[in-house]
């Protein structure tokens, strides 16, 4: 039965995800031609595709971070694991990662291009920290973001889903597995958000914070809209 | 940040187990059709010598039955890095530094494989980025012009293709339903230095079988009496029944097993003539929980238990939920904080958790997301460790401990609830229950921290850590690193110099149990702090800093909050020293008589106090006595043209077949030995060359302009070169 049940499973996601694949790529001219997820924003053209940033390591571990790109910085506490995407990341950009324990648990860093690692560090110690950048040298850590607009998707644990994370101008394509934090540089209007997981994905935990307030929580499955107030 | 110590592993408490960082998710995968067999894989590590650090990227090790099979041959089984660990999707990667495996293994990860004998296995390592390699100071001159030490190297392999060990008796034999183990001995060798600044190594990985045991195994059963109540609602999935070895005293998984037809087996890296402690906890099935605290293991031996589990079942099960948030700012949420039920281990007695947790194991844990709540969600099939708690009888509750950086850890009763609510918490010794909205306290010390600014358009990234005085015990560090530039430091509010890092530190503030009281009316807590820099290195990551560690010991603390919100904040006078950019250093050396146990603690005196000493960072001592070529060698990189002390730092040997009460604790051995590691030469190359009054040639200050092509510059446009080591044996 279990066997079965893995069975159905590998063939709804084998299914599902060209399925998916598909119903992004209409909902993306539709969401331009249509003012957008949200009827409140609209024309939403591709923005180039974001690298992301991987946290990784013995499960749990706890670490402070700090974001940046050439524009702004971001800082955040958080457990191994967490995705990271900056959408309007203007590049060079730069992750600083100090784990807080005193443990020897694993805190990696990676940057993952185009479902490659293009950087990765690794530090055991404790309290260690790694650094990785992306797109050139940051000489300076930019000032905190302003507006701080970040989405925290807590789970479902390690499922994999797609979602289309856009402002009025651009909309990013993101590919990742909760937990994911993503952050949003310099929004032009408010911003949505739609995420699309498998038939068997189970429910979206979904919160967006604005200048560290909790502004929207959205909990639904296997998708979830959640847009800015 | 230890950035300082960024790759490199080893705090006393727990030496044996640095290097096994490896939650594996024993039996992943084993549940597809036809993998009907567990393959657990291990790395010990043959690094060369004189570097500090050797990281590979590895990707996966995968097995063939047939010994002659090429890479794209058909029959191998993949056991990949571990999701979650090394990556979350299929580009996963777990990087692995060899000088750290050369006396005990690192498991990398356990899959589901055929059942079967194997005839050949693979190693695949990143062929883009095979690694990096951090040499120490160079005590030769370097192969060309910029050839510093301390500084990532890039490592391409020459044989990323082809990684292979065969055996025509079987490298490893699987067997149906069971859990198999392969130990691989990796060795890096036939290295060429780069020729170019910024070029990489090249090399080539060999891998073998190692021809002495390093694993321990640890099998037993789990006797279930009763039959488990239904899942609590909101999840109509239950975790399953499993043993899980942490390192002993933590939550840090190592292995988990599952139990199946009432038996286990866990493979367990362990120190050779030493021996390694871990805890076991059992959870899932929907039954109770339970765990126990082990003997010390070591290699080969099938670890005698104090008895086998023989557990219940609870009358119901019930979840856990509530959120965690900052005493001293209302509605503040602690983002990662750490919950962990505790329970005493089975066969002892008079244990209060409550009184004294360190005798205790944590058996479930749970962290807080970004608004502070807990536990994070899980999936269809896992849910979250905090659902389905088995109810303890007589509305009896767990001990739960919570804890975050710098705030004073937290003791509740918990108590799961019935059905599917988020559960109750009490304080210590109350039988009013309420939800689980639980606070931290904790304090605050302000200082400064002298500093030369940076050159224009350079940036000094500043972070600050607070450690229980006298020990290597960090406490907290700042949530974010201070990022100082040419024109943004503030005045020193006193002193000599001119300059300073502003910084506020959380910390605990009751007192530690078991210390030595304080005078009455004094706070509790003594710190001793210590301030390093993140620095980049010709653009790219540094791991170690360029710049002077500043220390200051012997801070008093503030005292604990005196009523919600009340929070206090300690103001000590700013740092007698100040940062500035000198450059990398080394210092290295062997250890005479030196265990499995045995590590080296870099300190460095506080010039306002000299007879203190601020620990910065350990390192283990490698290469021993079970290796061909035993060097009982240490490193460490540290920043150049300062005194420091090296001190031998020494774990207790576990009695061989006694069950430790608690984690045992490092402590200091021998004298402190003094070393200065020289000062990097200072590079003018940016600077014009004048003739002075004698016709000698000397430099001017370089344009403003002017950069260095290393870590930072200095303020004439000059900068550090090539570092220098030291040797000093202890």
């Amino acid at each position: 039965m279990l066997s079965i049940n893995l069975t159905m499973r590998y063939l709804a996601r084998t299914v599902g995800l060209p399925a998916l694949g598909v119903a992004l790529a209409l909902a993306l001219p539709a969401c331009n031609n249509q003012s957008g997820f949200s009827g409140a924003v609209g024309n939403t053209p591709n923005g180039p595709r974001l690298a992301s940033y991987q946290i990784v390591g013995t499960i749990g571990t706890p670490f402070t971070a700090t974001v940046a790109d050439s524009d702004s910085s971001w800082t955040f506490r958080g457990n191994v694991p967490l995705s990271v995407f900056i959408c309007n990341n203007d590049l060079p950009a730069q992750v600083i990662a100090t784990k807080t324990t005193s443990s020897t648990a694993l805190l990696s860093l990676e940057i993952i291009n185009a479902n490659h690692v293009a950087q990765l560090q690794s530090t055991s110690a404790p309290f260690g920290t790694v650094s990785v950048q992306a797109g050139g040298v940051l000489t300076s850590i930019a000032p905190p973001a302003d507006p701080d607009l970040r989405i925290f998707v807590s789970g479902p644990n390690a499922q994999k889903y797609q979602a289309l994370v856009e402002d009025s101008t651009t909309g990013f394509i993101i590919s990742s597995r909760a937990p994911t934090l993503i952050l949003f540089d310099n929004p032009d209007g408010k911003v949505d958000a739609t995420f699309f997981g498998a038939q068997d994905f189970g429910t979206f935990t979904v919160n967006m914070t604005l200048g560290g307030i909790v502004v929207a929580t959205v909990t639904d499955g296997p998708n979830a809209t959640i847009r800015q107030p | 940040m230890k950035y300082f110590f960024v790759h490199r592993t080893a705090r006393g408490l727990i030496i044996p187990l640095a290097i096994v960082f490896c939650a594996l998710l024993a039996n992943a995968g084993a549940a597809w059709a036809g993998k009907n067999s567990s393959l657990e894989i291990g790395f010990v590590g043959v690094p060369p010598p004189g570097f500090q650090n050797v990281q590979l990227n590895v990707i996966s090790v995968r097995v063939n039955s047939k010994a002659t099979a090429g890479p794209g041959n058909g029959g191998w089984q993949t056991i990949p890095a571990p999701p979650g660990v090394g990556g979350s999707n299929s580009s996963a990667e777990l990087q692995i530094d060899l000088n750290n495996l050369q006396d005990t293994p690192q498991l990398f990860n356990t899959a589901g494989v055929k059942a079967g004998t194997y005839h050949v296995a693979e190693i695949r390592i990143d062929p883009n980025i095979s690694g990096y390699l951090v040499p120490t100071c160079p005590t030769a001159p370097p192969t060309f012009g910029n050839a510093d030490g301390c500084i990532t190297y890039p490592l391409m392999l020459t044989n990323t293709n082809s990684i292979t060990v065969v055996d025509p008796n079987g490298v490893v034999s699987a067997k149906k339903g069971k859990l198999s183990q392969l130990i691989l001995k990796v060795t890096l060798g036939s290295l060429v230095p780069p020729t170019v600044s910024g070029g990489a190594y090249t090399g080539t990985v060999t891998i073998t079988a190692p021809t002495t045991p390093i694993l321990g195994t640890i099998t037993g059963t789990v006797n279930v009496t009763g039959t488990p109540p239904s899942p609590s609602s909101g999840s109509n999935k239950i975790r399953k029944l499993s043993v899980t070895a942490e390192a002993i005293g933590t939550n840090t998984p190592i292995a988990t097993a599952p139990v199946k037809s009432g038996s286990y087996t866990l493979f367990l890296p362990a120190a050779n003539n030493f021996g390694t402690l871990y805890d076991l906890a059992v959870t899932g099935g929907g039954d109770n929980l339970a765990a126990q605290r082990l003997a010390p293991l070591f290699p080969l031996s099938n670890q005698p238990l104090a008895a086998d589990f023989s557990i219940g079942v609870p009358s119901s099960l019930g979840n856990l939920s509530g959120q965690v948030t900052d005493g001293c700012k209302a509605k503040s949420p602690i983002v990662g904080a750490t919950l962990a039920i505790l329970l005493p281990p089975d066969g002892t007695s008079g244990i209060d958790c409550s009184i004294t947790p360190g005798l205790c194991v944590a058996v479930l844990t749970a962290n807080t997301d970004n608004a502070g709540d807990f536990p994070l969600p899980g999936s269809i099939s896992t849910p979250p460790m905090f659902d389905n708690i088995p109810a303890l009888p007589k509305s009896g509750a767990y001990v739960m401990e919570v804890t975050a950086p710098g705030y004073d850890p937290l003791l509740v009763q918990a108590q799961p609830s019935m059905g599917n609510g988020p559960g109750g918490c009490a304080p210590i010794g109350s039988s009013t229950f309420s939800n689980c909205n639980l606070t931290l306290s904790t304090g605050y010390i302000t200082g400064s921290i002298p500093i030369t600014p940076p050159f224009p358009g350079e940036t000094t990234l500043v972070q600050v850590f607070a450690e229980d005085t006298g020990t290597n015990n960090i406490e907290s560090s700042l949530p974010m690193p201070i990022s100082i530039t040419h024109s943004n430091a503030a005045n020193c509010p006193s002193g000599p110099f001119p300059d300073c890092v502003p910084f506020t530190i959380n910390v605990p503030t009751l007192p530690i149990p078991g210390a030595t009281p304080t005078p009455s009316g004094a706070p509790p807590r003594v710190f001793d702090l210590f301030a390093t820099t993140i620095d980049l290195y010709q653009g790219s990551t540094d791991p170690y800093p360029g710049h002077s560690i500043a220390v200051q010991s012997e801070v008093t603390g503030p005292m604990p909050p005196t009523s919600p919100g009340a929070c206090a904040t300690a103001t000590p006078a700013p740092f007698a020293q100040s940062i500035e950019c000198v450059g990398h250093g080394s210092v290295q050396g062997s250890v005479a008589n030196a265990n499995l146990g045995t590590s080296v603690v870099l300190e460095k005196p506080d010039p306002a106090i000299p007879g203190n000493l601020v620990q910065i960072t350990t390192t283990p001592v490698v290469n021993q006595a079970e290796n061909p070529t035993p060097t009982n060698s240490y490193s460490f990189c540290a920043p150049g043209g300062d005194v420091y002390a090296v001190q031998r730092l020494q774990l207790p040997s576990p009695e061989p077949s006694e069950t430790p009460l608690a984690a045992p604790s490092p402590a200091l051995d021998g004298a402190a030995v003094p070393v200065t590691i020289p000062l990097a030469p200072v590079n003018n190359a940016s600077a014009t060359p004048t003739a002075t009054p004698s016709g000698s040639p000397t430099s001017t200050p370089g344009p403003p302009s002017a950069k260095c092509p290393t870590t930072c510059t200095n303020p004439d446009g000059s900068c550090p070169s090539i570092c220098k080591t030291v040797i000093q044996g202890l």
